[in-house]
Formats: structure tokens, sequence, C-alpha cells
């Protein structure tokens, strides 16, 4: 199937087809939510590096899982559960929870123009705090969700959410009134 | 600003994502990988077919209907084992190797010898797939 015609079809569409083994259906998935599931990872904490390696391992593995996704919730939502899991397997095995440094607000960028996007807002978190408003916000796993994930207990992992999201609404509700630029796109 | 207003915000920020720069360097590395695990299931199932294929044929070969309690059903099996026998018979014969009898000493040793090399050969590519993975 040529690309252009790729392009037309739906994501639902385009997994039905790359759970029969179709590659470059699901490369054409893989070109329009890479950047999303790299980016998720990048917020959750990840370096590119890490980030980039997950994300593949994600996609690989959601190629051979293609054929449990049946169209409930997005095909960006599946992939980023699988990213993020992954993301958290890895993070276990290196045992990065162990020292939690606060980010440095000094650390915080504000542009001329008083803009501050997400991703520097994140960095004003701790990293449990950033992971748990990831995956709660970005890859839309539930606090319970995110409770067996992380091993974590899931009054915890409430409380993460709640300060990570009270830290963002301080950083963000300034530029968003101010009516910021935004370099995104959907 | 209230929690209100706020959480629809976030779930929009979260929701845009930049494309990044390189997005078509991630697409070709995914499919290389691919590509490379696809090479090695390939691999990996002709393999295993051809060592199902060939302890089937050993089988048949070696399979011996009793005597008794002969019925058209077990003539009929044993007709058709008979069959497949000559032509498995006469697929060793095209491929040069007709000498090649699966029912004496040399023949069975020969035939372990090369098991055991796609059991080994079979191994190595499990042990690269899961390094992979």
């Amino acid at each position: 199937m040529r690309p252009s015609l790729l392009r037309d079809l739906h994501d639902v569409e385009l997994a039905a087809q790359a759970a029969a083994g179709g590659r470059r259906e699901y490369g054409e998935l893989v070109r329009r939510h890479g950047s999303a599931v790299r980016g998720l990872l990048r917020r959750m904490g990840a370096a590119p590096s890490l980030a980039d390696d997950v994300a593949q391992d994600a996609f690989l593995q959601g190629f051979q899982r293609c054929s449990e996704f049946r169209g409930q919730g997005t095909f960006a939502g599946w992939i980023k559960k699988i990213a993020a899991r992954l993301y958290l397997k890895r993070v276990a095995r290196e045992a990065r929870y162990v020292a939690e440094v606060e980010a440095d607000e000094a650390d915080v960028v504000v542009d001329h123009a008083g803009f501050m996007d997400l991703d520097e807002a994140m960095k004003t978190l701790n990293e449990t705090e950033r992971v748990c408003v990831s995956l709660c916000h970005g890859a839309g796993m539930s606090h319970p969700e995110i409770a067996a994930a992380m091993n974590l207990p899931l009054g915890t992992v409430k409380s993460h959410v709640k300060r990570g999201l009270d830290k963002l609404r301080a950083r963000l509700q300034p530029a968003q009134a101010s009516g910021g630029r935004s370099t995104h796109v959907g | 600003m209230s929690a209100d207003e706020f959480d629809p915000m976030i779930e929009r920020l979260f929701a845009q994502s930049p494309r990044l720069a390189d997005e078509a360097l991630f697409l070709a590395t995914v499919q290389a990988s691919m590509e490379k695990r696809s090479r090695w299931r390939t691999l990996a199932l002709t393999g295993a077919g051809l060592v199902g294929g060939v302890l089937a044929v050993r089988e048949g070969v070696n399979f011996n209907f009793s005597a008794d309690g002969e019925t058209t059903l077990t003539q009929g099996v044993r007709t058709a084992a008979a069959t497949a026998q000559g032509a498995a018979q006469s697929g060793l014969e095209g491929l040069g190797v007709g000498s090649f009898d699966l029912m004496d000493g040399s023949g069975m040793m020969a035939f372990w010898i090369v098991a055991g090399a796609l059991v080994a050969v079979l191994a190595a590519g499990l042990v690269k797939l899961s390094q992979d993975v």
C-alpha cells in the first residue's frame, strides 16, 4: 500500500492490518506516535537516549501484541501505557528510585515572553511526582494502575499526583494567564 | 486558576507532543529492528518445522502396525504409511542420498547429528533473539 494511502487510514485500521503482519502499516503508526511516546518518556524523566531505547522496545512489543488492541481507547494511549510500563521496569531494575533529588527551582527557565512549557514545568517535580503525573495524565493510567505498576501504596500515588499537579499549577498559571505561545503540534 | 479549569488544561498540554527532529531516524531504527526480528522468527520457525518434519518422517518410517485387529482402517493407514515411506525414500534418492537408510545404525547416527546441529542452531537463535528483546 502506498504511503499516501496509509496516511488516510485510521489508527484502528492500521493496527488491524499490523496485527495481520503488516509492517508498513505499523510503520505508519510508529511515524504518527513515535514522538509522542518518546516525549512522554522524557517527561517521565528518561534521558533522551534511554527514552528512545524504551520507546523502540515499546513499539516492537506493540507490534507483537497488536492483536490485543481492538480500538478501546486510542492507539496512542495503548502504546504509551506499554512504553511507560517498560520504562518503570527499566528504572526499577536500575534502582533509580533510591535517590530522589528535588529539582532546583532556579533551573526552571522562563523565556523572555514569560512562556514556560510543560516540559520545563515538569522539572520542578521530583522524580516520583514526575513519573506519577506523567503516568496519570500522559499515559492515561488510573491511580490503582499506577500503584500496581510502581509497587507503591495507592494513597502514596494519589499524594504524589496531587503534589505534582499543585506544583505544575503554580508554575503554569502565570504563563497560561499571560497567553504564552505554543510551539507544540497535536 | 481553579482545579476545574486546570485539569482539562493539563490534559491538553500532555496530549500535545512536540514533533522531534529525528522522527524519521527513529522510524527507520524501529523498522530495522522489526525486520531483524522477523528474520529470526522465520529462521526459528523454519528450523522447528524442519526438525518436526524430520521427526515425522522418521516416525512414519518406523511405524509398525499391529497385525492384530486388522481392519479396513488399519489397512488403509498402513497403505498410506507405505506410500509416505516410498515418497520419502524417493525424495532422499532425488537428493542423491538414496543410500541413506533411516533404519540402520549409521543412518540413525547421522539423523541424530543433524537433529542435534539443528537444535544447537535453534538454541543460538533463541539466545540471540532474547538478547534483542
